[in-house]
């Protein structure tokens, strides 16, 4: 089942084609990361799913049915930057939140808060808050009454390590737990270790979408190495099936089509010629090479 | 609706800029009366023959029932109060973003429009229950037990509201259209003060001579004319600014639907 359904939205500012008919689909329970390069359209299209920005055309779903406030109520949500009254206490603030969306209640807003570790400073102003102090009072409203889908714009933003580390297990932990997180990131690594399923855009073109094994896994990579690394390029020159090789220093990769690499079938040919491998790996692309790839750049 | 104005609540009870401006507003209301009041006691409290000159000339303005008059025009001269705190309210939603993020958290943007109407409609009736206690509070210590018909001006009470609440919606519609408080403001001084005036004695002068009277603001402060005894100034414009109240209402209730209609229909099409 899709909990978020996006069909062909298109969005333009001026001149600029902002979004060039987005669609994609986000199974319930995934972590859906949406990837992209600065102006790729990844805060443009969260923004339009949560109706502060119009879209020139098409249309999105959310549960099924037809967007709503009061589906929109179930949604917690930290879109660009943390918007919140600078005159109000972090408690005052969620209350707001509490009033509007019905999510949550005063015990509820004591235990957000205490899980972004602002609990100790509930009582001072907005304003009086440091970058990153705002960002996990954002995250806090978000979290407001446990609500079972999440929309993340850059969580991690002005956040120390151990924030961003934190922030990344709370994602784990919410997800082990069912939740649905959508979330947009600059931080390929930390997508990678969280996220199940990705959306990569670029200049407002959804580039692909799908599991992050499927998106990352273009092809079959064969790592290995021997201690006559000469000796393995001369013999492995000809290896059936390969489309290209990459040496290193220590190691040397086959590249096969996605699902031909066999290692067991890589190590039988290299013993045959006479050479015992030192190590062997399928290797998997790294999101972030993946993304270079993808986008170009 | 009950959760609207609980919500607002939360925003401005703890909002300092809220009470100042309340409280510049509790304090300039009566304050202006009372000073004109005081000015015309002092004045025509003399025996000597000026000052009783002076008082057969004016009248008393601040008797009932004049006073209703006599304040109501007063009182609008400080509409801008008030509408300092309502362009703040709306413009401070910018700022922040919060507009925004209460559409995020599940408000529609109508929602977010009726309760920012909420918001306007309680300054208004702070601002027309100073009004009324001021205008009781001068009328019966100032009234002598043998003036019939106290409340015969009463309806002033009415006009100034209409008029209020008019030009609180104008100043809450600059407020969205600019967004940014200070420039809002100035905007709406500018226009109140110099451009409307100037555009209506143009218009006056070269269109039409009562064209001037359908100007946004100038048609809501033809509700609350001057004070009768000023009016003896030039008693044929006078009776004829009287005349035309009626009209006024129904032009004012034009401009209200106006410029609400305009806030729900930009807020509609304007991304946040």
């Amino acid at each position: 089942m899709s909990i978020l359904e996006v069909h062909d939205l298109k969005k333009r500012y001026g001149k600029i084609q902002a979004l060039n008919g987005i669609s994609f689909n986000v199974p319930a329970g995934s972590v859906f990361g949406v990837l992209g390069p600065n102006g790729s359209g990844k805060t443009t299209m969260l923004s339009i799913i949560l109706d502060v920005l119009n879209a020139d055309s098409g249309n999105y779903s959310w549960f099924g049915q037809p967007a709503s406030p009061d589906l929109r109520k179930q949604i917690g949500s930290l879109l660009e930057t943390p918007n919140f009254y600078h005159y109000l206490s972090a408690v005052n603030n969620l209350k707001i939140t509490n009033s509007i969306s019905g999510r949550g209640d005063r015990a509820g807003i004591d235990a957000v808060l205490r899980k972004v570790k602002l609990y100790e400073r509930r009582n001072s102003r907005f304003s009086s808050y440091s970058l990153g102090m705002k960002q996990r009072l954002a995250i806090a409203a978000a979290l407001l009454g446990d609500p079972q889908i999440l929309v993340l714009d850059e969580p991690t933003n002005g956040l120390d390590p151990v924030g961003i580390m934190e922030i990344r297990e709370l994602i784990i932990e919410l997800s082990k737990k069912g939740h649905t997180i959508i979330m947009a990131s600059h931080l390929l690594d930390e997508v990678e270790k969280v996220c199940t399923h990705v959306a990569i855009l670029k200049t407002g073109t959804l580039i692909t979408s799908g599991s992050v094994d499927d998106v990352l896994v273009d092809e079959d990579i064969v790592e290995l190495g021997a201690a006559d690394m000469e000796q393995l390029k001369a013999a492995l020159s000809n290896y059936p099936g390969k489309t290209s090789t990459t040496v290193n220093a220590q190691t040397m990769q086959l590249h096969f089509p996605k699902g031909t690499a066999s290692a067991e079938e890589v190590n039988r040919y290299c013993f045959n010629h006479g050479i015992a491998l030192q190590y062997l790996s399928i290797k998997k692309k790294r999101l972030e090479e993946r993304f270079f790839e993808l986008t170009n750049n | 609706m009950l959760n609207l104005f609980r919500t607002e609540w939360l925003k401005i009870k703890k909002y300092p800029g809220f009470w100042w401006i309340m409280g510049i507003t509790v304090l300039s209301y009566p304050g202006i009366n009372g000073m004109f009041y005081f000015i015309y006691k002092e004045n025509t409290a003399n025996t000597k023959n000026a000052a009783q000159m002076l008082k057969m000339l004016l009248g008393n303005p601040f008797e009932f029932p004049e006073v209703f008059r006599t304040t109501a025009f007063a009182s609008s001269l400080f509409v801008f109060i008030p509408a300092i705190l309502v362009i703040m309210l709306i413009t401070n939603e910018y700022t922040y973003k919060t507009n925004r993020q209460n559409v995020i958290d599940g408000w529609s943007r109508n929602e977010f429009l009726i309760a920012k109407f909420l918001n306007v409609v309680i300054i208004s009736m702070i601002v027309i229950a100073l009004y009324v206690i001021v205008t009781l509070s001068i009328g019966f210590s100032t009234t002598g037990p043998d003036v019939k018909d106290k409340f015969q001006l009463a309806h002033y009470t009415a006009l100034y509201s209409l008029q209020v609440f008019a030009q609180l919606s104008f100043a809450f519609l600059l407020g969205l259209v600019i967004k940014r408080a200070f420039i809002a403001l100035g905007v709406f001084i500018f226009y109140k003060i110099i451009v409307e005036n100037i555009a209506a004695q143009l218009l006056n002068r070269f269109v039409h001579a009562d064209t001037g009277r359908f100007l946004p603001t100038e048609s809501s402060d033809l509700l609350t004319p001057i004070p009768a005894f000023l009016g003896k100034l030039d008693q044929k414009v006078y009776d004829h600014a009287l005349g035309l109240i009626n009209q006024q209402v129904f032009i004012t209730i034009g401009y209200l639907i106006v410029f609400w209609g305009l806030v729900f229909w930009i807020y509609k099409k304007r991304d946040l």
